[in-house]
């Protein structure tokens, strides 16, 4: 059922793959900081970190599920983060990264190196960007808007 | 055959879409089916394994909005009116419009911070035009909308169990 070009999707590691600008912040950063990160950088997660070591995470979820409502704007991130992480090798394969999302219900992966170190973060809207640039003629190259109607078949 | 560009219906065996000239040559070809890139075309967004919307009225507030999202383990509410979907606010307009925007969130009316820019596909359309907007357009949500009744929410998460159940281990 497959093709060729399916196996070397299927083969295709994160390492090969152009990888989102990370947030990263320290266990004493403050909730209300990390808001602004998040927003500034248009980021969807925050990985806390100690120099090279990844602690935890703190994602949009965590927001909307626990602080947005309660939570203390002045509260250091490392008492609100999520430390049992479940984590990706950055040489790990793109198949395994939809695996581990799709499974564990988790949609931010944070990716080590080959020493333990913090590697970077991969999300699911990452997972279908590289999707569409495997097929861009089927996921790319459709009209700005799909409702949009060409008048003339030039488009003019 | 449906033009995968514009989804009017054209004969089989056309080379060119009668609505919006796209080139439709080859692409009712059984080669063309084949692997993912068939499936993503091939495939119906009505059968994949959408969640289901939860819908609120506008006036309803973001802390409700919030406190329904959590406890129905969702990360978008939809706001319609007399029935009809007009926006969508989810966790993102929650951080960018509202604690950003030092908004309290159970004063705020939902309506007050959501996106009117709702993507709206119906069951017929192909996984392909769900990954477009969302690779393409930044959308994280879209809602699947039979004879204008809202009928599931499509997310990312959606589409990743799509790929993992139907495309790799299927």
């Amino acid at each position: 059922m497959s093709t060729d070009f399916d196996q070397l999707l299927v083969d295709v590691r994160l390492n090969d793959l152009p990888r989102r600008r990370v947030c990263r912040v320290e266990p004493s950063t403050t909730l209300g900081e990390v808001y602004r990160r998040l927003d500034e950088e248009r980021g969807v997660a925050v990985l806390v970190c100690d120099g090279p070591s990844l602690l935890g995470i703190f994602t949009e979820r965590d927001i909307l599920y626990r602080t947005a409502l309660e939570g203390d704007p002045d509260t250091p991130i490392g008492d609100l983060m999520t430390s049992d992480l479940v984590t990706l090798s950055s040489d790990g394969k793109l198949v395994e990264a939809i695996g581990t999302m799709s499974e564990r219900g988790i949609r931010h992966l944070p990716l080590l190196g080959p020493r333990g170190e913090e590697a970077g973060l991969i999300g699911g809207r990452d997972v279908l960007k590289m999707i569409a640039e495997f097929f861009p003629e089927t996921l790319l190259n459709l009209p700005p808007r799909l409702d949009q109607k060409m008048r003339r078949p030039e488009g003019g | 055959m449906r033009c995968p560009y514009c989804a009017t219906q054209n004969i089989a065996g056309v080379d060119v879409c009668s609505e919006c000239g796209a080139d439709l040559a080859g692409l009712d070809l059984p080669e063309a089916q084949r692997g993912f890139s068939g499936r993503l075309l091939g495939d119906r967004v009505g059968d994949l394994k959408l969640a289901r919307p939860i819908v609120l009225a506008p006036e309803v507030t973001v802390a409700e909005a919030v406190a329904r999202m959590r406890d129905e383990r969702s990360g978008c509410v939809f706001v319609a009116h007399a029935d009809k979907p007009v926006g969508l606010f989810n966790e993102r307009h929650l951080l960018t419009h509202v604690l950003r925007a030092g908004l309290d969130p159970a004063a705020t009316p939902v309506a007050d911070v959501m996106t009117t820019e709702l993507v709206q596909l119906e069951p017929d359309d192909p996984p392909a035009f769900a990954v477009h907007c969302m690779v393409s357009r930044g959308f994280r949500h879209l809602a699947v909308v039979s004879n204008g009744a809202l009928v599931g929410v499509l997310s990312v998460r959606t589409i990743l169990a799509y790929l993992n159940d139907d495309l790799i281990s299927g």
